[in-house]
Order: C-alpha cells, then structure tokens, then sequence
C-alpha cells in the first residue's frame, strides 16, 4: 500500500515546498502587484527600475536569509537593525585607519559576528527570552554607537574596491545584488540540502525531542545567531558603502522589514516551518511595494502603512487556506 | 434547588421511565469523513453510562455535540422527552447538559466560588455583586457532592482532581440532568481517582444521567451501569456492563479478537549486563538508585504518581542532570552526563510526553524517524534523501505504520503510530538499551498489543528494555523482572514468577 501512495504524495510534495503553502497567495500577490503597478506606470518595467528595486532588496535579502534560519529554530533576533548602523560605523572607522578594505570587512564580521554570539549565549545559556534579550541587544547598541561616535564616521579612505562594494556592477548586475544571491543559495541549500539545516528545523520544531536524540540543541541555536550576526555585517559594510558613510542613526526600523519579510515568506514564528523561498517572495513583496509608492508619486509615508496592511492581509489569506486544506 | 420537572405543552409526567436525553439518527459529517453515522444514545436518569471507543470512533464528535460545540448534520435529541435544539454550548447549559471535559475549562485567575457562578453571579441591592452568596451557595454545592474545595482558593493552584470538582459544582449549580465527564481520570493520581468514583456515583444518587467517557477497561467495569461502544463513527452496542468481559468488550471496540494482548515471542534474557546504574540521586527526586538491566530482558519499574520514574527515565539516559552515582551502558561509563554522550553509547528514551517530547508534529514522517539517524544517510554534511527514505519505508513496513506517506505531518498520525514512529527514531540508530516510559499511554486498545509486541520484539533482538509504567497489566505481561519505587527510592525488585500485585502494591506504598 505504502508503496502506491508513494510516488504522488512525493510529487505534491516537492511541488508543495516550492511553491506550495503561502508562496502560493505571495507569488499571486506580487504578480498583482506588479501588474497593476505596470499598468498605471510603465516605467515601473524599465531596465534601470528593476534593477533599483533589486539593489534594494540586497540588503534586506542578506539579513533575511539569516534570520530565516534564526526564526526556523524558533527564535528571533531584533538587534539586527542597531548592529547594522554600529557595524557600519566601526567597519569605516577600521577602513580609515588601515587602508585595507579585508581589514575592514573583518572588522565588521567580527562585530556583527560577535553580536550574534552574544545574542545566542544569552538565549541559551541564561535562558532569556530571544525577544527581550535581543531588545536589551537593541537598546545597547543604539546607545552604545552614540559612545563610539557622536556622528556620521565619514569615507576617508577612497577606497574604490570599498565603493564599488555598495555602488559597483559586475556586468549590468549591481555587486550587492550578486552578495545577496550568494549568500541566499548557500542559506538555502544549507536548509535544503545538509544535515544542519535538517536539525534547524527540528530543533525549532521541538526543541527537547532534538536534546533527547543526543543533538547539542543550543549549539545549533547559537549557530543560527552567529550566520544572522553575520549577515548583519556584510549588510552592514554595504550601508556604509552606499551612503558613503558610517550613520549611527542608519538601520532603524530595518529589523522589522527584515522579520516582516521572513514572516510574509510563510515561516513561522513558532519555529519548524519556513522556506527561504518564501523569504525572497517575502522581501520582493515589500521592496516592489515601496518602488510602486515612489513610482505613482504617492505619499512616501504610505511606505510603512501599506506593508502593514499586506503583512496582515497575507497571514490572513495564508489562515484561510490552510483552513481550506484541512477540509 | 427546585427543578422543574414539567413542561408545559406535553402534559405527560416525568418518570424515571423516561430518558433524561435520548439521541436518535445522530448523524455528523466532516469535509472528507463521516465522524458519526446514525447514532442512537439514550441516557437513563440516575444511571452511569460509559461511552467507549478507540481514537476516531467518533466518541468526541458525540459529546461536543451534546455540548454544544458541533451541531449536528442529522437526528434529534430529546430531554426528557421534549425535543430540544442546541447550537450552542450555552443552548447546552440552558438544556442542563454539562461536558467536563479533559481540557479544564475554567478561568485559573479566579476563585473557585468565582468560577461557579460564572454564568450569572447572584446580585444584591443596587446590582453589586453578592460575594457573600457566592461564597455559602458555592460551600453548599460542594457539600451535596461530598467533596471540599475552598471556594476561596484561585482555580489555578488547585490540581486538576480539584478542578474536576470545580467543574462537577457548576454543573449543580446549573441544575444539569446530564454530565459527561471526558477521560476524568487521565491525569489523576489513584486516590483521586477513587475520590472522583465516590463523587460520581453522588451524582448519580441524585438523579443525574452521568457519561463517562474512557477507553481504560477496569475503570469502566468499576463504575459503570451501562456501556455503549462507538467504532469508525458507528455505533456497535449498548449492554449493561455485567453482560460484558473484558474480551467482548475490546471486541466491540477494535472490531476483532486479540487473543493474547501480550505474547511473548522472545527467549530467556542472557546474562550480560547492558546497563548498570550505581548509587544514582538527583536534586529533587533519586535517592541513591541501583539496578542492571541485562540484554534481552525487559526490566519494568512500577511506581505511584510521583513515586519518580519518569524523573529516573530521564536521569539514565543523560537527560536530567545527577548530583552522585554512576550509569554505565555496555561496559561505558555515561560521562559527561548528556544525551549527546547518552545517544552515543546507546541508551535512549522513548519519551511518555510524546508531544512535547518527542514528536516534531509540524514535520513529515521521515524527517521525524530518522532525526537520530541522520548522519547515517549524509555526505561530507548532505543527505541522501533516497537513502534516508528507503531506510525509513522500511520501518514504516515492518511495524505496519498507518501513514498516507513519508510526508504525511506526524501530528495527523493516531497515538500508536506517532509512537512506532518514534520507535523507530531509536531502531534507525541502533540502541543497547531503550528507557520507555509510559510506552500506551493515550494509544488505543488495538495499537497497544502492536506496541507491546514491538517492546517484546526489541527485547528478542538483545535490546535491554527498561519500562517505566503505571498499569499493572502491562507490567506483569511484559516484564521479566520487576523494580519497584517509592517516593525516589527503589523499594523492592523481584522477578515475575515471584511477583503478586499485592508484593507490587506494598513495595510501591512503601
């Protein structure tokens, strides 16, 4: 019998993991999107447009991809957005003083790297909460910039490799785009493909049943802090290099683009469930929206209130759905 | 508390003849499922009526219908010989229908008094409510049931035997002719559970049709008057209990005769020791715990709640941290103490809290057997999924796990396949000695020869088993030798020949 319902359950299966679940209602709302955007601006479609609008989701792409596996292990990390206007800071601070753009990025890895670990030990060693431990990280790290600098760390090292970095191409493809889309195929095959990225949903899908299989539980927890920490720092060094400075004040607010995104992408916040997929979806939805407000010329404030409104919307139609698969 | 036992328009007088509810053609259908098909259920008043069947019978869909939580797609349902309508659970209430069911519906913030009038607190002058009523009239309820509770206490520092309690008051103080108590007994402790028994049979005394549902066989011969047997949404049979055996009610229920709910297919143990915990205590429960389990022998622990076996089951195998003593699992000691050293040795447990413990519910079957395992089917940190799923189809077809397919959530998986599912976590890795702990607990009577034949068959293989239980049938079927313990300490261990339940029950007294 089990041999008879093999196949087919195999096939729904693959086809349901791609573009199953709420990528299904996300591919449909961006499609919307896209084509009513189109339709009252044209110009929505040119060749300099797209590739504003991928540009534009490099940096929250990188981050997502992390915190998509943070989130799948069932915890969250909400000191991205502070860590990326420090890591900015300190990675241009190092650049100016060594000259050398490896320096720099090592710099910058290092911090956000380290702010990771600081985040999981905190999580899995003290037992807090990643919510409010990840707040407390916030709110250091918002004042604690303002302790190393009291304003923008300005490029004194006109460094083309580090300009080229936020602002250069390879080809017509902007290099923080190409950044992204490495770091999103090695996320994703990594959750995919690899042992690790199996005990990353499994720890996030039960915790105890993971310890209790002989799996060190809170290393894989940690792990998941440290790669979002490290996304932060090359999204961060990527910042500096577009605005063409270090700003303290830079970031704020980025956290929640990020967590929104991976939470349109249909992962869930309760852990065990989440594709990188959707991730992209996800972050493509909000960056297509934001394009389209500018586009239309509409009210720029409406850049938050309408992601709200599809935030909820999509979760919504994601319910109904399911609901729907149950009966 | 006067009950108003005319209604007018009828004109017939209420005798004991007439059901207290009668459910005739009841019928309920699902997207997909047929969860009750022409069902008859028909409630005498003072009498207790144990409604039984496995998972899916459709026993929940009936009394959720009762309840008011379902309506119902067909049939009628009459109180006292009135036809009634209830699409509600307050309709429900109003009829006098109340459903304790086993997920305690109270709010845990308030007192006792405070949930019993819930519905509509007593009022004096000036609309302010009367606490002072509240707390006689809620004092007086627990009198008539012959059970104390401090209506003053907050629900939730109550344990749960308690709050049953709580439940069966409101259910007074809303005049009900008819409680349903849903598996009352899951979580209670002996002594409460012959408490509630005395309770439940004051209801009865006063009148009140009482159904209790429960697949636990002694429980019902105990306590009920009449038996009804649902199977596949259907209903089977409706017989006074002195009519049935234990045969013929497990018949009735599963739909075919299990011979012997316990073979034993496996030889005399051998003499080499698997497992040897020597002085074993913990911070709040061990006290210097020793034992050996041999290969091949199934060893079972007995104990009351509390008498800490789930606490050992989870010391030995490197889950709960020790303060003293030595575990060694074939010939290696368990040092550092952690399921990761645990594992490695080969020693696992086979959780009794599968939900928390050990089902990842959200994810595919495959990926929850072979959690343990996975390194076995990866290169250089990839998996070979064919691989991986060949080794877990296997599983699937020599324990017989009912599953749609490898993909199939194991959330949607019934008791007894979740658990040979998480058996076959542990096979998958190969152990030396598996920790069980409360292996049928909420899996139906048909699964649970499948599972006591599976424990039989690890131990056949050379596996030492090490069963923690707290039914004392499971344990004379299965074990070759029995530990007992007693608040932390081991009180007693003797083979099975030596073993009587009366030996068992002392030592577990202590």
């Amino acid at each position: 019998m089990s041999e008879l319902t093999h196949a087919p359950a195999q096939k729904r299966f693959v086809g349901g993991r791609f573009l199953g679940g709420s990528q299904l209602v996300l591919g449909f709302i961006l499609a919307v999107l896209c084509i009513t955007i189109s339709i009252a601006a044209p110009q929505f479609y040119s060749e300099a447009n797209i590739i504003a609008i991928l540009r534009q989701c490099a940096l929250v792409l990188i981050v997502a991809s992390g915190m998509t596996m943070l989130i799948i292990t069932a915890e969250v990390d909400l000191s991205v957005g502070a860590s990326l206007a420090f890591v900015g800071c300190i990675g241009m601070a190092v650049l100016n003083s060594t000259h050398s753009l490896p320096l720099g990025m090592l710099a910058a890895l290092a911090f956000a790297g380290g702010v990771g670990l600081f985040n999981g030990l905190v999580v899995t060693r003290l037992r807090v909460n990643s919510l409010i431990a990840t707040i407390g990280t916030m709110m250091m790290l918002q004042g604690g910039v303002y302790l190393f600098t009291r304003e923008a760390v300005q490029n004194h090292n006109q460094l083309a490799s580090f300009t080229d970095l936020g602002a250069g191409y390879v080809g017509a493809v902007p290099v923080p785009v190409i950044l992204a889309a490495l770091i999103f195929v090695v996320a994703y095959v990594t959750l995919r493909f690899t042992t690790l990225g199996r005990y990353l949903y499994a720890v996030g899908a039960n915790e105890r049943a993971v310890r209790l299989s002989g799996l060190r539980s809170e290393r894989l927890k940690l792990f998941a802090f440290v790669v979002t920490g490290l996304c932060v720092g090359v999204a961060g060094m990527i910042l500096s290099s577009l605005m063409n400075a270090g700003q303290p004040t830079a970031g704020r607010g980025f956290e929640l683009t990020v967590i929104a995104a991976v939470i349109l992408g249909g992962t869930s916040l309760l852990g065990g469930r989440g594709s990188l997929f959707g991730t992209l979806l996800g972050v493509l939805v909000l960056k297509v929206i934001d394009n389209g407000i500018i586009i239309l010329g509409w009210n720029q404030d409406l850049q938050m209130v309408v992601p709200g409104i599809v935030i909820i919307l999509a979760t919504y139609l994601d319910i109904i759905r399911n609901k729907a698969n149950v009966r | 508390m006067s009950v108003d036992f005319l209604h007018p328009g009828e004109g017939a007088a209420i005798d004991s003849d007439v059901p207290a509810l009668e459910l005739r053609g009841i019928g309920k259908r699902f997207p997909g499922v047929v969860a009750l098909d022409n069902v008859d259920f028909t409630l005498e008043p003072g009498k207790i009526h144990a409604l039984m069947g496995e998972n899916g019978a459709g026993k929940s869909t009936l009394i959720k219908i009762m309840a008011g939580v379902y309506g119902k797609d067909a049939g009628t349902m009459r109180m006292r010989g009135r036809e009634v309508d209830i699409r509600s659970p307050r309709d429900s209430l109003k009829e006098g229908i109340k459903v304790v069911f086993q997920e305690i519906a109270l709010i845990s913030e308030f007192t006792v008094a405070e949930n019993i009038f819930l519905e509509g607190y007593p009022t004096g002058k000036a609309g302010s409510i009367d606490w002072k009523k509240i707390r006689t009239d809620s004092a007086a309820l627990f009198n008539r049931i012959g059970f104390n509770v401090d209506p003053a206490a907050r629900t939730g520092s109550l344990p749960v035997s308690q709050q049953q309690m709580v439940e069966i008051a409101r259910a007074l103080a809303h005049e009900a002719r008819v409680v349903v108590m849903d598996e009352p007994t899951s979580s209670l402790t002996p002594n409460e559970v012959s408490l509630l028994f005395t309770v439940i049979r004051r209801l009865a005394a006063l009148g009140i049709a009482v159904v209790y549902v429960s697949h636990k066989l002694d429980e019902v011969f105990e306590i009920a008057d009449t038996v009804t047997v649902l199977r596949d949404g259907r209903h089977i049979s409706t017989r006074p209990i002195g009519e049935h055996s234990n045969d013929t009610l497990i018949q009735d229920m599963i739909g075919r005769r299990i011979d012997n709910l316990f073979p034993r297919k496996r030889g005399v143990p051998g003499s080499k020791v698997a497992l040897s915990v020597e002085n074993l205590s913990t911070a709040k429960k061990l006290n210097d715990v020793s034992f050996e389990a041999r290969a091949g022998e199934v060893l079972g622990f007995f104990g009351l709640m509390g008498a800490g076996r789930t606490e050992l089951a989870k010391a030995i195998v490197g889950y709960d941290p020790i303060t003293s003593g030595t575990i060694t699992v074939d010939g290696h000691r368990l040092a550092p103490h952690d399921t990761r050293t645990g594992v490695k040795l080969g020693i696992g447990l086979l959780t009794e809290d599968r939900k928390s413990e050990g089902l990842m519910g959200e994810l595919p079957v495959y990926q929850n057997a072979s959690l343990a395992s996975l390194g076995a089917f990866a290169r250089l940190g990839f998996v070979d999924k064919a691989k991986e799923h060949k080794a877990v189809q296997n599983y699937v077809d020599r324990f017989r796990i009912k599953t749609p397919s490898l993909f199939q959530q194991v959330k949607n998986l019934s008791g007894g396949n979740q658990q040979k599912v998480l058996i076959s976590r542990w096979l998958m890795r190969g152990l030396k000695v598996i920790v069980v702990d409360e292996p049928t607990r909420g899996i139906d009577v048909g699964a649970k020869s499948e599972i006591f034949a599976l424990i039989d068959r690890l131990a056949g293989e050379g596996l030492a088993v090490v069963m923690m239980t707290s039914e004392m049938p499971e344990l004379l079927g299965l074990a070759d030798r029995i530990a007992v313990m007693c608040e932390g300490s081991l009180t007693a261990i003797m083979s099975r020949e030596d073993a009587t339940q009366e030996k068992i029950l002392n030592a577990a007294i202590g």
